[in-house]
């Protein structure tokens, strides 16, 4: 009986992630703040604007 | 030759690869735990159990997760098996469980975890994807028994072991005489040293096998180039 | 609970259980975010503010609805789903009034989710059984302590930019090492309440 709340807590958070989520997507970046990217070097993980080049530095040394 | 290569790229993958050394991932609970051999496995081997479940499951939906919420939804996934390994290791191995104490709940914000999950098992198939968690699952824990193995046996004098489960000890070897261990390695500066040490040897490694690997690139270039100019002046030879 | 006790609390998060050196979190982003000072106080910043409001949010969820619906082993979850959200509506809040605040801090939120220290911070207020004012008081000190470190590191760092360091421990090990070195020098501390 009890997994009910904890499934609709849950769930709720989840809708709230996901509606701030979309918001957010939504809000334009103010300008002359395009092009930010923070100094990641060791993170390398997601939501990292060096992603991309961190991700291909990887791919050629597995290869 | 291709032997050799195969067993040496399966130890340097593992060394490449590496989530703790080479990618700098993860590095939280690596230095905070391993002060000791069962820790380490212990947490090696939940990391492995909510690894691969996580793999294999976020590969399982990946397909019909819409781009957009796909953090949230991936998140959801890896802390409810976190939760779940927290319950288990309380449940059958409590000593263990109030050992790593809070860095249990922290595997949630592994970097290995959700990097893999967003990295490879989002683009592969289930069986891919399980092996891929396994191996990193499996050099993670090695780094951290490294680390580990290091720090116990210089900071203790003792090499042992003991059953989680029934927590007996298995084995306790002492490899270094009483009065000449050498304590700061039980601290957190010996954690930070060790790691500091065993990662400058790993890029070293990495260092000497990529200049390795670029100068017999460049020799084998060298060689095409002179053998390409040896049969241009043949050819010119036959021609006059 | 009386003052005295808070200053304890306060002085314990900065200086003496400074999470970075004492319990190894923030590691990720603190190798990564510390090689120049201006980054470095802008995820400071960040992080206490983030720490600050989700901590807050988190003890008030759990004693509010967890605790009385008798599901408290969804703690890690809606801790982790509460984080997310309020680090959305933090940047989504900035991004909308104030530029040069996005300019300076805004680009580090998304990195502060899966940053250890944050949910470790909203997690330990439970374990610790802290009531609301001690959760505050927590709150800031455990952060202001990561973005000391964070400040110190980055003027270290700056300055090992210009030496002659062995190819191999170039970048992240000798980072370790500095970090190694300041736990010995923190840990003179410990005798300090």
């Amino acid at each position: 009986m009890h997994f009910i709340y904890a499934i609709l807590i849950a769930g709720a958070l989840g809708a709230v992630n996901i509606l701030l989520l979309r918001m957010n997507n939504a809000t334009p970046v103010p300008e002359g703040c395009e092009d930010l990217t923070p100094d990641c070097s060791a993170c390398g993980i997601r939501d990292c604007a060096l992603r991309e080049q961190y991700m291909s530095q990887k791919g050629e040394r597995t290869e | 030759m291709s032997e050799k290569n195969e067993k040496r790229s399966f130890f340097s993958e593992m060394l490449y690869n590496n989530p703790v050394f080479g990618l700098y991932l993860g590095i939280c609970s690596t230095l905070a735990i391993s002060t000791s051999l069962n820790n380490a496995l212990g947490m090696g081997v939940s990391v492995i159990f909510v690894l691969v479940l996580s793999n294999i499951l976020v590969s399982m939906i990946a397909r019909i997760t819409p781009d957009e919420i796909h953090i949230p939804v991936y998140i959801v996934i890896i802390a409810t098996l976190v939760t779940l390994v927290g319950m288990l290791l309380q449940a059958y191995t409590p000593s263990l469980y109030s050992t790593l104490g809070a860095y249990v709940d922290l595997i949630v914000v592994n970097c290995i975890i959700l990097g893999r999950a967003e990295a490879f098992a989002c683009k592969n198939g289930v069986a891919a994807s399980a092996k891929d968690g396994l191996m990193m699952g499996l050099s993670y824990t090695f780094s951290l028994m490294a680390i580990s193995l290091i720090r116990q046996i210089l900071g203790t004098g003792i090499l042992s072991l003991s059953n989680p489960f029934t927590n007996t000890e298995l084995f306790a070897l002492r490899l270094i005489p009483t009065g000449f261990e050498i304590p700061i390695f039980k601290s957190q500066t010996g954690a930070f040293l060790t790691f500091a040490v065993l990662a400058a040897l790993v890029a070293a490694y990495k260092k000497s096998n990529d200049d390795k690997a670029a100068k017999a690139e460049k020799e084998a270039k060298a060689a095409k180039a002179a053998a390409a100019k040896a049969a241009a002046a043949k050819a010119k030879e036959a021609n006059a | 609970m009386s003052l005295s006790s808070l200053f304890t609390l306060l002085i314990s998060g900065i200086l003496i259980n400074n999470v970075v050196l004492t319990k190894f979190l923030g590691m990720c982003p603190f190798m990564g975010v510390s090689t120049k000072l201006s980054s470095a106080v802008g995820m400071g910043v960040a992080v206490i503010f983030v720490i600050f409001g989700s901590s807050v949010l988190a003890w008030l969820l759990y004693y509010y609805v967890l605790d009385p619906l008798d599901i408290e082993y969804m703690e890690l979850i809606t801790f982790i789903l509460l984080i997310a959200a309020f680090v959305q509506f933090v940047e989504m809040f900035i991004k909308k009034n104030s530029p040069a605040l996005y300019k300076s801090l805004g680009i580090f939120l998304p990195l502060i989710t899966t940053n250890c220290v944050v949910l470790f911070v909203a997690q330990d207020n439970i374990t610790q059984g802290y009531n609301l004012i001690e959760t505050i008081v927590n709150s800031i000190a455990v952060p202001a302590g990561f973005m000391l470190m964070l400040v110190i590191f980055a003027t270290i760092r700056e300055r090992l930019s210009g030496c002659d360091i062995p190819e191999a421990f170039k970048g992240n090990p000798i980072a370790f090492i500095v970090a190694g070195i300041m736990a010995v020098a923190f840990s003179a501390f410990a005798g300090l309440v």
